[in-house]
């Protein structure tokens, strides 16, 4: 792919990040890898596949792409898209296996909240390797005898990516303003002005309040009545009317009628685009899932400190001490609830605990995947399903 | 990790899926299925791939075959389970969750027919060659496979046409179920490639929806 079409494909999929975008499974040659080249596997999320791609320019390898039904890895696999069948489909379907002498495959570490490298091994003989969180460190990753760093192992949200997730709320919402169009001809073009504003605000502004979003804790609220997240998009329109009370005034043309239609218009197009602030950046927790009010918890009675969770947290949550065998989470607060340390711990160290104190264990966290309507908490207690076998 | 609205859609479909698929095919599947299973005799063995929630699966139990049914998604065949008790047929039925890629776990020559309904066309194409490879595999000589699946129109014309009724019919399915399926090309060569041969082939008015019956031929090594 030339330069010119991947910046299509970078502004096309941007602007409609919301929507899957599968692309075709299967082999990808990379340079002209031989039978000792490194085998690396993704999603099939087109902008995926191609950033893996550009990011591998100069190295020799295989790429797997593998059917993540065209969501990202993370969501894919944290929301059963992307599942131990997709990995062994790969592997087994693409003809890899004749062409390379190893069996070794470098998964994307945060795919390990729903890949299980234990179940890939046995079933394939195949060997789960973790690469890093992002494809621009897979160069450095592959030179250093697959050695991570904690940068490598860890997300981040630099500007780029804060300014992609704005544009990615922001356009499918100046679409939805559309809607007023029969309604309020002359307010469509200042709705979309406040929405690309405020969605730019929030997104690109989010150093400025991440660490009261850290500090207020996981608390339940319905999601309106807790004014979006933590009342960050209430600041925001509290700010923005002051500006507009004030500029009124200043020119002369105060009046209620305009400060109550723009002050309405305003608070919904911020609670909206504040519905899931935190479940857009890869910092914390979707405020939308049952799941946030979960904790993380470590049975040291179990841990034989193998560090495998160590390896996959996406926060770096973990201290592994590899004298006395005993994993520690001095990070916690960190913790987003991915759950991938859960899974990946081969003597099931690791859980989940409610508020209430009831345990989510981990063959339930590998079993029901992540989703809105909290099935992991709900099927601790609920009667497993059977399959005759 | 804001797929909101892709999660809570896919968190309820499996339990639509049965209603929104006849509304794709326009309950022609049903028939389809019948006439298929009609193939099945008592006592044979039988591999349902794919079998979802049941729907093949269960008409060969119910034919007197003992049936093995797979599919990778946990809560259809969950569904399946529940069916097979209330029809009493948990005896000769075994639902395990594997893919076609762990097809090669099963012994050669060990099925009497293998039946498959909508699969195919979920499959990539390697998926679909390995599966072919794997299915001449583990037929006995003279096993029968039984397919119903869409398929794409082999004209440009009657595939326009097929588009029309389509489109507006897949989004349908897609608000009822969100879920939707592709067509698969060629299958009749991909199966013949495969070392079967076709032993009957019934299309729909526009070609867009086929059942098959494909034979592995009786003795000799393929």
């Amino acid at each position: 792919m030339n330069r010119l079409s991947f910046m299509w494909l970078t502004v096309l999929q941007t602007l409609l990040r919301l929507l899957p975008f599968p692309r075709k499974t299967g082999l990808v040659r990379i340079g002209s890898p031989g039978r000792d080249s490194p085998v690396l596997l993704t999603g099939n999320f087109r902008l995926t596949v191609e950033r893996v791609r550009r990011a591998l320019e100069g190295i020799d390898a295989y790429l797997l792409v593998a059917n993540s039904r065209g969501v990202n890895v993370w969501c894919a696999a944290t929301g059963g898209l992307l599942t131990n069948h997709d990995v062994l489909s790969v592997l087994k379907t693409s003809g890899i296996e004749d062409l390379v002498d190893h069996r070794q495959v470098i998964l994307p570490q945060l795919a390990a909240t729903g890949i299980e490298g234990k179940v890939i091994h046995k079933k394939t003989g195949w060997r789960v390797v973790w690469g890093p969180v992002y494809a621009n460190s897979i160069p450095a990753f592959l030179g250093s005898d697959l050695e991570k760093t904690a940068e490598m192992r860890s997300v981040s949200f630099p500007w780029p990516q804060r300014l992609e997730m704005a544009v990615a709320w922001a356009f499918p919402m100046s679409l939805l303003s559309l809607l007023v169009l029969p309604f309020w001809k002359d307010g469509v073009l200042p709705i979309v002005g406040l929405v690309w504003a405020a969605s730019l605000a929030l997104f690109l502004g989010f150093p400025l309040y991440q660490l009261r979003l850290r500090a207020s804790g996981k608390q339940i609220g319905f999601v309106f009545f807790a004014f979006g997240e933590r009342g960050i998009p209430l600041f925001l329109w509290i700010l923005f009317m002051v500006g507009l009370a004030g500029y009124t005034a200043l020119a002369g043309e105060f009046a209620w009628a305009p400060i109550f239609r723009w002050g309405l218009t305003s608070l919904v197009v911020l609670l909206v685009l504040g519905i899931d602030l935190t479940g857009s950046t890869p910092m914390f927790k979707s405020g939308l899932h049952e799941d946030r009010l979960l904790r993380i918890a470590l049975d040291a009675e179990l841990c034989k400190g193998a560090g495998f969770c160590e390896q996959v947290c996406p926060t770096d949550v973990f201290e592994v001490d590899y004298e006395r065998r005993l994993a520690s989470l001095p990070r916690a607060v960190q913790c987003v609830q991915c759950g991938a340390c859960i899974v990946q711990c081969p003597f099931d160290a690791l859980h989940f605990r409610s508020p209430s104190g009831d345990v989510v264990a981990p063959d339930t966290v590998r079993k029901f995947k992540l989703n809105l309507l909290g099935k992991r908490k709900v099927a601790a207690g609920a009667r497993e399903p059977q399959v005759i076998s | 990790m804001s797929t909101y609205v892709l999660m809570r859609i896919l968190e309820s479909a499996p339990r639509r899926y049965d209603l929104g698929i006849r509304l794709l095919t326009l309950g022609r599947l049903d028939k389809a299925y019948d006439r298929l299973a009609g193939h099945i005799e008592r006592g044979q063995r039988v591999l349902d791939i794919g079998c979802g929630t049941g729907a093949l699966t269960l008409r060969a139990a119910r034919r007197g075959a003992t049936v093995v049914g797979i599919d990778i998604n946990a809560q259809m065949l969950e569904i399946a389970v529940r069916r097979a008790r209330e029809a009493g047929l948990t005896e000769n039925v075994e639902l395990v969750e594997i893919g076609v890629a762990e097809l090669d776990r099963e012994s050669a020559e060990s099925y009497d027919a293998v039946t498959s309904g909508l699969c195919f066309s979920e499959l990539s194409e390697d998926e679909l060659a390995y599966t072919l490879e794997q299915v001449t595999r583990i037929l006995r000589p003279g096993g029968l496979l039984l397919v119903a699946d869409e398929v794409r129109p082999r004209d440009i014309v009657t595939r326009l046409l097929h588009l029309l009724v389509r489109v507006p019919l897949a989004a349908l399915t897609y608000v009822v179920t969100q879920q939707t399926t592709r067509a698969v090309a060629n299958l009749p060569e991909k199966i013949k490639a495969a070392g079967l041969s076709i032993v009957s082939l019934n299309s729909s008015p526009l070609g867009s929806f086929s059942e098959m019956v494909a034979r592995k031929p009786a003795g000799g090594k393929l």
